[in-house]
């Protein structure tokens, strides 16, 4: 039958990540969320179906020859519009015959998207449905619902889908793996959703009263603690130390990939050259200016061994790998006896994937390179450092002014100025004018809306107070750190060189409890049960510093039953940690150290609603508007 | 106890039985004046009088015709006056409902209580007329007087869909289609025999699979999907796969006319029905006949077909595996020698022993077999026998797991309570398993058979709440008693049911006009999501939004609004939005996507003046032509005017205008864009074009501070390389933002020997670094000397070694 399928796909990452035999870093199964996905995808394409071309849905005609399409996506009001228009072009143009449109919309249908469908004269053409994916397993230690606006949404807009999307997703995470015994967390909106969470669980005993009896206290799970992105918007402002940190902050890596130049990526892909390091035949072959997506993800043995680390130590252990693997092909000298040169021939295949991917993190990281080498970079740096550590100067205003007189993007300027603003509790009223006039003047007053937004958040207001409230949370948490070890760090701070960031010592004092509580940072931070722990106590005093309330809340199971044993035996216990509004690379990896901290006692499990940076954060706060000139 | 095999016929190397399961309850019904349409899975019948048939007008019936709704049992259930037009064709859904499609393309949707919804099958049905139609568990497919043909694949959202011309114009010898769960395409297919071959049609093609053996007068489907059955012209019987490569059978009837039913029995055998006589024709070729008195009607079942004729009804299957290895006469299986065994052990005799040793080591197995055997037995006699035989074979075993037994018997139990002829549901053990227990309820919900489904639901411990809100719902329409008193009724049954929804139960009552009873029974419901839809349509609106937020779920606010704008005045739309801060969010973000001219409205109501200033703003961004949007700048302008605390935003906008009108001088004079820019690129422009007086003018007219525009200037300058420029803007004062600058700028665009001539009016201690950018080792080291700057020198001299 010539039923031609094509499906359009829109902001849904498919699931289906290329894993490979990576094994699990924590002691969850994430593979049963994965195959859940991964089934329901399944059945949503029916694969006996034979998709035979994907699209990208975006604005403009779709020309197809298939007469059967599936359209994937987001339930957001502008992806109707895209599709109302594929169906309006296909309906005028009488040769085109009939088609068959279906939606599934990930992860759930909404009123909104059918009353624009239906404004736009369309709902009655398409079958609808659903393909419930919400939090995706990006590794196995982050999942991510991967909605690339919530912050702005959740924040700016106080929309508070992402919240309730949120808490469905928990609820299924729940559903899995048990019940998770304590709930803690910090800002408004974390408590929204922990509430929303306990309500849920009492709706759902209306739902399916027996599932909600037998639904037990997780084994391995023994909390979740919600960090709300209000409570410390100077981390994300910060720029990125760790290896995959600045390839986000220079590539931006999007659902786990990243867009690199494909000369880059052919380096990564050129088959190895046989013998010591020989195939530099690359650069040439591949035109510059063409963009490659390349995977990141954890299947790539060398990246997951670089990605947590500062990138000051990447090159040295670049070099040790590429030595190692040069002796290994030398080993083949040695083969003299057939079996000796069959288990070389078997080591081989090994090596070429290791080589591979040598090449692409060399080549990586000579880009990375080039552009922490630059001036620009290193000023701007040393003003954050110097902003965020409090001992700024008249210097820090000045280079923010010098930024915006040689027109530096924008979204570079407002990182500082956002940053300097925060740590300062605002700016003082004169500078505040001088700063908003200066930008208004140079980058347009459309920018009148961007400083509104800015200040609605509070990233961008004038002094009213002299208290330096954030350098009292500096203090007390002991935020920087002026000896930091970058190739045997004993402190989260190294991600940072130097700055530990907000978030993730609030974790830290949940979860670890130092000889001395007001010191968390201790090396000698040893771990103790969070389900019977003493919760935030030792750091009430900080956290009402802190924007948003302060939660800490139990769940039970009320059939009378003994709680479950303390722990499986081995089994470390796994904390799960809700990033609200976004988390960055850093910040993975600070929480990633925190693991190594516990000598195996605990792991983390990352939740967040997206992967953001300080670009993505602020460029979504800026005021776009046409430009007319293109048109003109 | 008549013996087991009595009624089983040998076709080939198999059995068939067919049993008697009732005895009709109905009086004289003549099958052959009627149209007749079955549910599967022992589901009811629904007759009507066949208006192209000839009957004898009796006194007792009404001359209207009526469609009834019997049991397999023959029980009445419901009659349904029919006052439409002409019925083309009847059939059931997967639910059970009804569907009887008419010559105008109207289909009416009936459940067994006779309510009905309707839908049409779409105008091209409607001028042309319907002439058959066909149905499958889930769908329709209607051949219209044009030849055309219209599928229904889903009935929650009917849609008529065309499918390919089958470019014929006289009607078809037969047709019929196989659902979409059995093709490739996961498409419903059309099978139309024309001339002398069979047409396969599509959503997209009409494809001849150009066949010889035709016409073919009747066609079936096998209930698997997998066989085709056609009647050909020379009177065979032929067997053919869906996909018309493999041949598995055929057979010669020698019967010239066409069978009026053709119907397959399980999936390998097919039964053929002329007047009173029925055919079955097995795989191989062997057949067996049975005659009637009367007209029947034959019903087919995955795993059997049952008939129904005047006085009875009966069940036609092949002998399943396991009873056959019992009861075949001098069966040596081991279960044959359990079941024997037992009744010599009844009989006192020691044979059941030797029985028992002889099958020793499968003695499991043949417990097993029992046990299914039990559960293919529709009398309870057997049924018992079978299972008792198990339980006796049992108790040889040191281990066995009774799970099995046990569940056999809860089964059976259930299928003989539904089975009751007051019930009416035959269903076989296999239909059992492939319905599903839940499936089940449901079809015992639909008759109103609340007591049963609720003692079965207890008794396989499943969730009643289902059947209680059912029973709710139809105490609700049918009791006449006054609200709070029904109130009172429906809430003590399911209060010892926490968590029960009381939504759907609150739904009813409104839709049957008991608003107060509604409101009653709404404030029981737990789930604020729930209670929201019901309230909407109470027109509880103030009500609904907030249990909506209450829900926490966005898109439920995001439909309570959309119904809200919909439906009220704007004024007292926003009434109920203002004082509920997630209404007015999501609103707000619902206007900027889809109804910017509603958030100006919202905005003004709600006074807030930055956001709606705002708003103005960013819509002259979008405007072409200068004045229009110069005069929309003026609208924001003076929103920002109303209040004393913008004078920041007021004096910037100002600006922005005097901008956009610099910027309109300027296009004139020099005939190039510059609308769009800032103040900043606009004399960064102007300089680059040449135009530095010009550029000062501007930047005099917005006074911009010195140093951006000595930076702006400088940067403009070194992009169209106008080092002279540069120069002698160096000299023209002392610089506010020093020479660094200039010599960074000039290294940027590879300059050094311009970039050196700035070095020395540098910071000193800067200089040695900024020789060194221009690779000037010797001045670098004489200034680091200078300077006594120890590392600097030394970094010189290495680097110097390494250069020469």
């Amino acid at each position: 039958m010539s039923t031609s399928t094509a499906a359009a796909v829109a902001a849904a990452s498919s699931p289906a990540q290329p894993t490979g035999a990576h094994l699990g870093h924590t002691s969850l199964n994430i593979d049963s969320l994965r195959d859940l996905a991964r089934k329901e995808l399944v059945n949503v394409l029916d694969s006996d179906h034979g998709v035979e071309k994907i699209y990208h849905l975006q604005p403009g005609p779709l020309e197809t020859d298939c007469k059967n399409l599936i359209y994937i996506c987001r339930p957001q009001v502008n992806y109707m519009k895209y599709i109302a228009e594929h169906i309006h072009t296909h309906t005028k143009d009488s040769r085109a015959g009939s088609y068959t449109y279906s939606l599934f919309f990930v992860p759930r249908r909404t009123a909104l998207c059918e009353k624009v469908l239906e404004d736009e004269g369309v709902f009655g053409e398409i079958t609808k449905g659903e393909y419930h994916l919400d939090l995706i397993p990006l590794e196995d230690d982050v999942l991510s619902l991967e909605w690339d606006s919530t912050f702005k949404e959740l924040y700016l807009e106080q929309d508070t889908t992402s919240i309730y999307y949120a808490a469905k997703a928990l609820m299924r995470l729940q559903g899995i793996y048990g019940l998770f015994p304590r709930i803690l967390g910090k800002g408004d909106y974390s408590k929204a959703l922990c509430d929303m969470m306990l309500r849920m669980r009492r709706e759902m005993a209306v739902d399916d009263l027996d599932a909600s009896q037998t639904m037990q206290l997780s084994q391995n799970i023994d909390s979740l603690i919600i960090i709300d992105r209000s409570v410390d918007l100077v981390t994300p402002l910060c720029t990125q130390l760790t290896y995959e940190g600045l390839i986000d902050e220079i590539f931006h890596i999007k659902n786990s990939f990243v867009e690199v130049d494909a000369s880059l990526a052919s380096a990564a892909s050129a088959p190895p050259g046989g013998g010591s390091g020989s195939g530099t035949q690359s650069s040439a072959t591949a035109p510059t200016g063409k963009k490659k997506k390349v995977p990141l993800n954890g299947g790539d043995k060398l990246f997951d061994e670089l990605r947590d680390l500062n990138f000051a130590v990447v090159g040295g252990l670049l070099n040790k790998v590429a030595k190692r693997i040069n002796a290994d092909y030398e080993e083949r000298h040695n083969a003299k006896t057939v079996p000796q040169i069959r288990q070389f021939i078997v080591k081989m295949g090994g090596l070429a994937a290791e080589h591979q991917s040598l090449r692409l993190h060399t080549a990586l990281a000579e880009e990375i390179m080039n552009y922490t080498m630059t001036d620009d970079f290193n000023r701007i740096l040393e003003v954050q450092q110097n902003v965020v550590a409090g001992i700024a100067t008249n210097k820090e205003p000045e280079y923010i002014e010098e930024m915006i007189n040689k027109q530096a993007p924008l979204v570079q300027v407002l990182r500082l100025l956002c940053l300097y603003s925060l740590v300062n509790s605002g700016l003082k009223p004169k500078q505040f004018e001088f700063f908003k006039r200066e930008i208004l003047e140079t980058y347009g007053f459309e920018h009148i809306q961007t400083l509104e937004n800015l200040r609605r958040l509070g990233m961008l207001t004038k002094q009213t107070t002299t208290k330096n409230t954030y350098g009292l949370v500096r203090r007390s948490l002991s935020l920087i750190v002026d000896e930091v070890n970058e190739h045997a760090p004993n402190d989260i701070s190294y991600v940072y060189s130097g700055y530990a960031p907000l978030s993730v010592r609030l974790v830290q004092c949940v979860v670890q409890r130092g000889k001395d509580n007001k010191q968390p940072g201790g090396p000698g931070g040893k771990g103790s049960g969070i389900a019977g722990g003493n919760g935030w106590k030792g750091f009430e005093d900080v956290l009402r510093m802190l924007p948003g309330r302060t939660f800490d809340e139990t769940q039970r199971v009320d059939d009378g039953q003994p709680r479950p044993s303390k722990r499986m035996n081995g089994q470390p216990r796994v904390s799960l940690v809700f990033f609200l509004g976004g988390c960055t690379f850093t910040e993975i990896s600070a929480t990633r150290f925190l693991a190594s901290q516990e000598g195996g006692q605990r792991d983390f499990v990352i939740c967040t609603t997206q992967i953001l940076n300080g670009n993505t954060l602020v460029d979504s706060l800026v005021q776009k508007v046409p430009d007319l000139h293109a048109s003109a | 106890m008549s013996p087991p095999t009595a009624d089983w016929i040998q076709l080939h190397d198999r059995f068939y039985r067919k049993q008697e399961i009732y005895t009709m309850l109905w009086k004289q019904v003549d099958l052959s004046k009627y149209m007749l349409a079955a549910a599967p899975f022992g589901g009811p019948l629904a007759l009507v009088r066949d208006d192209r048939k000839v009957l004898l007008l009796q006194k007792q019936q009404p001359i209207k015709p009526s469609i009834y709704l019997y049991t397999s049992s023959g029980k009445l259930m419901e009659t349904i006056q029919w006052e439409k037009g002409h019925i083309v064709g009847m059939g059931w859904t997967e639910t059970e409902q009804l569907l009887c499609v008419l010559e105008d393309g109207t289909v009416r949707m009936y459940n067994i209580l006779g309510e009905y919804t309707q839908f049409s099958l779409g105008k091209d049905a409607k001028d042309n007329k319907v002439i058959e139609v066909q149905f499958w568990g889930t769908g329709l497919v209607a051949l219209t007087g044009s030849f055309q043909l219209i599928a229904i694949t889903n009935f929650d959202e009917p849609r008529p869909l065309f499918l390919a011309d089958p470019g014929i114009n006289e009607p078809p010898y037969s047709w019929t289609v196989i659902p979409p769960k059995f093709t490739l395409s996961r498409h419903v297919e059309v099978l139309i025999a024309h001339n002398s071959t069979i047409l396969v049609v599509d959503a997209t093609e009409a494809r001849d699979e150009r066949l010889q053996q035709g016409p073919f007068s009747k066609m079936s489907i096998s209930p698997d999907g997998k066989y085709l059955a056609l009647f050909t012209a020379d009177g065979k019987l032929w067997v053919v796969s869906t996909d018309f490569q493999k041949n598995l059978s055929e057979f010669a009837t020698r019967s010239q006319v066409p069978p009026q039913q053709l119907v397959w029995c399980g999936t390998d055998s097919v039964v053929l029905y002329w007047d009173k006589i029925v055919l079955m024709v097995g795989p191989y070729g062997d057949w067996i006949k049975y005659t009637y008195d009367d007209a029947i009607f034959l019903i087919p079942e995955i795993d059997g077909v049952r008939v129904i004729s005047t006085d009875k009804c009966e069940f036609l299957q092949k002998v399943p595996d396991a009873t056959e290895n019992i009861f075949k006469i001098g069966s040596t299986a081991p279960a044959a020698m359990l079941y024997d065994a037992l009744d010599h052990f009844e009989k006192k005799s020691p044979k059941a022993d030797e029985n028992i040793r002889s099958i020793r080591l499968e003695l499991s197995d043949a417990v097993e077999a029992c046990i299914e055997a039990a559960g293919h037995e529709i009398s309870h006699q057997y049924q018992r026998s079978l299972l008792k035989a198990a339980s006796f074979g049992k108790s040889f075993l040191d281990i066995h797991n009774a799970d099995s037994f046990v569940e056999m018997c809860k089964v059976l139990r259930v299928l003989n309570a539904v089975r009751y002829y007051e019930i009416g549901i035959p269903m076989t053990y296999t239909q059992y398993q492939r319905l599903s227990p839940e499936a089940l309820i449901d079809r015992l919900i639909s008759r109103h058979q609340y007591l049963l489904a609720i003692r079965i639901c207890e008794y396989l411990k499943m969730r009643t709440d289902r059947i209680l809100i059912h029973w709710a719902c139809s105490k609700i329409k049918k009791s006449n008693d006054d609200e709070d008193t029904i109130c009172r009724m429906v809430v003590e049954k399911l209060a010892n049911k926490p968590g029960l929804s009381y939504s759907e139960i609150a739904m009813t009552a409104h839709k049957a006009g008991q608003s107060k009873l509604a409101t009653m029974l709404l404030d029981y419901e737990p789930r604020a999501g729930d209670q929201v839809p019901l309230l909407m349509s109470m027109q509880e609106d103030e009500l609904a939004l907030v249990k909506a937020i209450e829900s926490g779920d966005t898109d439920l606010v995001y439909h309570v609004i959309l119904h809200l704008k919909r439906k009220l005045q704007l004024g007292e739309f926003f009434r109920i939005i203002n004082n509920k801060p997630l209404a007015c969010n999501l609103l707000e973000s619902y206007c900027k996507q889809q109804d910017p001219e509603l958030l100006k409205d919202f905005y003004y109501q709600d006074d807030r003046t930055v956001e709606r200033a705002n708003l103005t703003l960013m819509e002259s961004f979008r405007q072409k032509d200068s004045t229009e949007r110069i005069n929309t700048i003026k609208g924001a302008l003076r929103i920002y005017q109303e209040d004393k605390e913008h004078t920041f935003e007021v004096k910037a906008i100002e600006d922005s205008i005097k901008l956009l009108q610099t910027q309109v001088q300027l296009e004139k004079d020099y005939s190039q864009p510059f609308s769009g820019l800032s103040i900043s690129s606009t004399v960064y422009k102007l300089i680059t074009i040449n135009q530095s007086n010009r550029a000062t003018k501007v930047r005099g007219d917005f006074k911009m501070p010195d140093k951006r525009f000595w930076w702006i200037k400088l940067r403009a300058l070194v992009e169209i390389r106008d080092w002279d420029g540069v120069a002698t803007l160096a000299k023209s004062k002392k610089s506010p933002i020093g020479y660094e600058p200039f010599v960074e700028e000039c290294v940027k665009a590879m300059q050094f020997r311009e970039a050196a001539k700035y070095i020395l009016k540098c910071d000193a201690h800067l200089r040695a670094g900024l020789f060194l950018k221009i690779e000037a080792y010797q001045e670098a080291g004489e200034q680091a000397l200078l300077q006594k700057d120890l590392d600097t020198l030394r970094y010189v001299a290495w680097v110097g070694d390494a250069k020469i």
